[in-house]
């Protein structure tokens, strides 16, 4: 079974400027290669040519005074080995991404690939952006780093069409930030269902900055900013916490689709933010 | 296009299509021992190591893995001259149809390979991504258990 019948080219850059030189000139008809399991899985009968990027050495996690670089074609293997963002302000974040599909596609996932596609059923979208990551592009002969946030609120798909993912970026926060995150799938290998990750900034036992991100709602992630300028100069107790879980319900952007209604999705954020918010009140 | 490959340690070279996946170069070629199902890299029938890392050939582009070093079941005992962990899997009944038990013996080859003390609860995270039509789960983590005693004890 010929899975990319289109195909005729495929190129190996050494460099990032070739490779983006290469992708400016297929235009449409070309992909930039990470893992490569998007194209091999849902295959797009349009591309031409494939822009490999095995020979650009971007999969490495560096860690330096609480800045963590993540190569784009770093596997989330390679990133659960490195232990590197294991545990994130106290959170496991090596749970959530042993539970992202198996074992073999986490070792073909790459985080670059992942944050380009932005797919509506992403869980490294949701984490990377709820833990406030930015994405460096280069373009070859310029670089910028950006807020995740911003680089989605833009025309990302046409950021991507002369410049590649070079890197994904977290900076480690104090010891008065909380993060949490969940996710609702059927089985254990299955896509979710529905995920939510929450990061605050506590003063005291109040919050005083948040960053709420729902994903497969069933669209693509998204910051829950209704809900964020809720919860600041609140206070983390059991009853505020009730309040919001019903505030989440009423106010989240979810959708139906053929694995889930509506009202359903609504009601597991509701659960989600009471069970996230509820594991920063232990800690307080 | 043409390209190398090393397979089983052996150094190949095979004309393919660019838009090939793995699975279907490596079928086309004699490797049946590699099983092809899903096609969407969920079941893990055609699981091979890329590099001693387990990949599913099927969601493999052949291009992304010219010149790597691949290996498929055949590559780590024979019927005569079994691995341990091929040995496990057969006296512990943990093959049914076997449709699967390539993919999970090379699974298991790669955990071991890298945590030769793996715990329950490595092996089911390691072999979260084979799936066994049989339902054959408890004798594959029994024989993996087994096939470390094998192995610890130079059998």
């Amino acid at each position: 079974m010929l899975k990319l019948k289109g195909v005729s080219e495929c190129f190996y850059p050494e460099t990032i400027e070739e490779a983006v030189k290469l992708l400016k000139e297929g235009k449409d008809s070309a992909r930039i290669i990470g893992g490569g399991l998007h194209i091999a899985a849902f295959p797009n009968p349009l591309i031409r040519r494939l822009i490999f990027l095995n020979n650009l050495h971007l999969n490495y996690v560096k860690e330096n005074e609480g800045r963590v670089a993540i190569g784009a074609t770093t596997t989330i293997s390679e990133l659960i080995n490195s232990g590197a963002i294991n545990y994130y302000n106290g959170y496991s974040i090596k749970k959530v991404l042993q539970s992202i599909a198996t074992e073999l596609l986490r070792n073909q996932i790459t985080i670059g690939g992942s944050v380009a596609q932005n797919e509506p059923y992403s869980d490294i979208v949701t984490l990377l952006a709820a833990i406030r990551a930015r994405v460096l592009i280069s373009s070859g002969d310029r670089e910028s780093e950006i807020p995740l946030k911003e680089f989605y609120a833009g025309n990302f798909r046409e950021t991507l069409k002369h410049s590649i993912i070079k890197e994904i970026v977290l900076e480690k926060k104090g010891e008065d930030f909380r993060f949490g995150m969940e996710r609702f799938v059927k089985n254990a290998t299955e896509i979710p269902l529905l995920n939510m990750g929450i990061l605050v900034q506590l003063s005291g036992d109040t919050v005083k900055d948040a960053t709420i991100v729902t994903g497969a709602r069933p669209g693509e992630a998204e910051f829950f900013t209704e809900g964020e300028e809720y919860l600041k100069g609140r206070q983390l107790s059991e009853k505020n916490i009730e309040i919001f879980a019903d505030f989440v319900e009423e106010n989240i952007n979810v959708d139906t689709d053929i694995r889930l209604s509506k009202e359903y999705r609504a009601h597991i954020a509701g659960v989600f933010a009471k069970r996230i918010l509820t594991s920063f009140l232990r800690e307080v | 296009m043409k390209a190398h490959f090393t397979i089983n340690g052996e150094k190949k070279e095979f004309e393919f299509s660019e838009g090939e996946v793995l699975l279907d170069l490596l079928r086309r070629n004699g490797y049946t021992e590699v099983k092809g199902n899903c096609y969407l890299g969920t079941c893990g029938a055609c699981t091979v190591l890329i590099g001693g890392i387990p990949r599913a050939s099927c969601v493999t582009l052949a291009a992304q893995v010219v010149g790597q070093e691949i290996l498929t079941v055949k590559g780590i005992g024979s019927i005569k001259h079994p691995h341990p962990i091929q040995k496990a899997f057969a006296e512990k009944g943990a093959v049914q149809c076997g449709f699967c038990t390539p993919g999970a013996v090379l699974t298991a080859y790669a955990l071991l390979k890298n945590n030769p003390s793996p715990t329950v609860e490595d092996i089911k995270i390691a072999l979260d991504g084979n799936l066994c039509r049989c339902t054959g789960y408890i004798q594959q983590i029994e024989a993996i258990k087994y096939a470390i005693e094998l192995i610890k004890g130079g059998k």
